[in-house]
């Protein structure tokens, strides 16, 4: 090696070469702290421009009130609601299946035919359109079984999507448990599942949560979906609290696709720009409480 | 047991026998044919130089591998008789039997109190008194009570690397293993700590009966009274220590005791 490239082989000796040396440590530096920057300064311009569009549409009436299809003046509030609504029986699908999986595949399973064709499986459902799930959820929900636009068939269609993400996550925090832990809880005579139960989830009980906070916050996001399966209406004459899952439930999301693009009433643009702002805020909070959260819970869970 | 056994002979009980082990990584074999007997209530240390598969060896005596998918292991360790790759054995029991300490202290991130009571609890302890009653014997055990009894609800990792590779003894004293094997347990530490663990593992062969892999050549002329030298998987010789570091059978061991060996 240092027979064929002699420059390399003295690299303390001339002084030019060290100033050389400092001049581009300074530059990259400072090209990534101005990449850095503009990262910050693009969210922020992005937040205050929907601020300046929207905030003056927030109130406690649009907050709270049901739509309106045809006059001035409606609110989002059955939206806010089924948007959450629909995140829970979400999640409540996906996080006990996804964290099973999880476990199994990277604890259990050994490596063979079995676990990369699941692998194989999980990353192909992954890179499934937005669009084409909520086709598959039109016919399955929708179509053959008869359900019409529900919370329930969006809440189902929104697991498929997210499941392998999900997975994923749970793979990777318990990923992060290093492996000297596990030997030393089952050179103590711990079983595998005392083990994975007292150590392992313990110990990656901060990527887990961040993690699902996370794909919460893309499951409030998620659209395209949603529309042909939860639909764009919220069922009329109701309050603005609707539990039952087989009614339709337009999320804040797509309210916000439809009023700009098929909506009929004279303020879309204002309804519009509020959801997006709403909406933004809450995927907002569910970042930052994901950051406070993890960090406190590894605390907790670390004894420290 | 002592008191049934004559004064005058020096041969100890069996503990563990080990017959024809055989382990291998793939295709490649790291152990060969090894056999030995380690005698009860003493301190038995396996050298030789790096790569030589000491490490193989240790991990095999409490089924250590089984969590590797890809390692086979052959042959026979008897613990008390009863072999512990027999087909009805379940390895979860060998291993409270015969407990292990790592080369890196491995304390859980946890206090330092669910350090010491993880195994208790889980072999199904769960009276509060009493498992403040092990944590502490067993961190006294391990010459820790005194520097962390005002701090037992703190994080194992605020403590040193010294301390820590007592609290991870202390965490296997508390399960009461009838074996305890070490993987070099004092390289990662500095001079006075090792002495402390040294110190330690003295104590610890009047309960206990102690596997110690170490690469200190001094170090195990001070500790044990059994000596095995493995080189490329071979288990070249074992016999008392002061045999093997002052009249070695085998001229690759005396080669590596001089240090002719890298
Ligand atoms: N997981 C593994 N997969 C494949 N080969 C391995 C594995 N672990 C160890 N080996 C090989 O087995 C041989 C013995 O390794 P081992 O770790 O037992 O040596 P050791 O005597 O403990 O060495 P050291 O003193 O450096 O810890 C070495 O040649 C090593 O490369
Ligand atoms: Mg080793």
């Amino acid at each position: 090696m240092t027979a064929t490239t002699p420059s390399t082989a003295t690299p303390f000796v001339r002084k030019d070469n060290a100033s050389q040396r400092r001049l581009a440590d300074a530059v990259a530096t400072g090209l990534l702290w101005t990449a850095a920057l503009g990262i910050v300064l693009l969210l922020a311009v992005f937040i205050g421009y929907l601020l300046y569009l929207g905030a003056h549409v927030i109130s406690w009436h649009f907050l709270t009130a049901p739509p309106s299809e045809i006059s001035a003046g409606g609110g989002i509030g059955p939206e806010i609601f089924n948007s959450f609504y629909i995140l829970v029986l979400t999640l409540i699908f996906t996080v006990p299946v996804a964290t099973a999986a999880g476990i199994y595949l990277q604890e259990y399973a050994r490596p063979g035919l079995f676990n990369s064709t699941v692998q194989f499986c999980a990353e192909s459902l992954a890179t499934i359109p937005s669009i084409v799930m909520g086709l598959f959820g039109l016919i399955v929900f929708v179509q053959v079984l008869h359900w019409h636009f529900t919370a329930l068939g969006g809440a189902l269609a929104l697991t498929l999507l997210n499941l392998p993400a999900l997975m994923r996550v749970t793979q990777e925090g318990l990923a992060s448990v290093p492996q000297a832990l596990r030997e030393g809880s089952m050179a103590l005579g711990a079983t595998k599942w005392q083990t994975i139960r007292r150590v392992v989830l313990p110990g990656s009980i901060a990527p887990l949560t961040t993690g699902i906070i996370l794909i919460a916050g893309r499951i409030i996001g998620e659209t395209a979906v949603l529309i042909y399966t939860a639909g764009v209406s919220v069922s009329p004459g109701r309050s603005a609290f609707n539990w039952n899952p087989f009614h339709p439930a337009e999320t804040l999301s797509v309210h916000l696709w439809y009023t700009h693009s098929e909506g009929l009433v004279p303020d879309a643009v204002d309804i519009g720009n509020g959801s997006a702002l709403v909406l933004l805020l809450i995927v907002l909070v569910f970042n930052i409480s994901a950051r406070i959260l993890g960090r406190g819970l590894s605390r907790h869970f670390t004894g420290k | 047991m002592l008191s049934t056994e004559p004064v005058t002979t020096p041969v100890r009980a069996t503990k563990l026998e080990v017959k024809d082990l055989n382990v291998f990584y793939g295709e490649f074999q790291a152990i060969k044919d090894a056999s030995m007997d380690v005698p009860e209530n003493r301190v038995t240390a396996l050298i030789g130089p790096s790569g030589c598969g000491k490490s193989t060896f240790i991990r095999a005596l409490n089924r250590m591998h089984d969590l590797s998918p890809g390692v086979t292991v052959k042959g026979h360790v008897r613990l008390d008789g009863q072999d512990i790759y027999g087909k009805d054995v379940d390895p979860v029991t060998i291993r409270h039997r015969i407990g292990m300490v790592f080369q890196r202290p491995n304390p859980f991130p946890k206090t330092i109190y669910e350090n010491v009571v993880y195994g208790p609890k889980i072999h199904g302890l769960s009276d509060r008194r009493k498992l403040a009653e092990v944590c502490e014997r067993g961190l006294r055990r391990a010459a820790l009570w005194d520097e962390v009894k005002d701090r037992l609800n703190e994080s194992a990792l605020d403590l040193s690397g010294g301390q820590q590779q007592r609290l991870c003894i202390a965490r296997v004293l508390a399960v009461e293993p009838e074996v305890i094997l070490m993987d070099e347990p004092a390289s990662a530490l500095d001079p006075i700590a090792t002495s402390k663990i040294e110190d330690l593992i003295g104590e610890l062969k009047r309960d206990y009966t102690v596997v110690i892999v170490t690469h200190s050549m001094q170090q195990a002329a001070r500790i044990s009274d059994f000596t095995s030298f493995f080189l490329l998987g071979d288990l070249i010789e074992i016999g008392t220590t002061s045999e093997v570091f002052t009249k070695p059978k085998d001229k690759r061991t005396e080669d590596y005791i001089t240090g002719r060996y890298g």
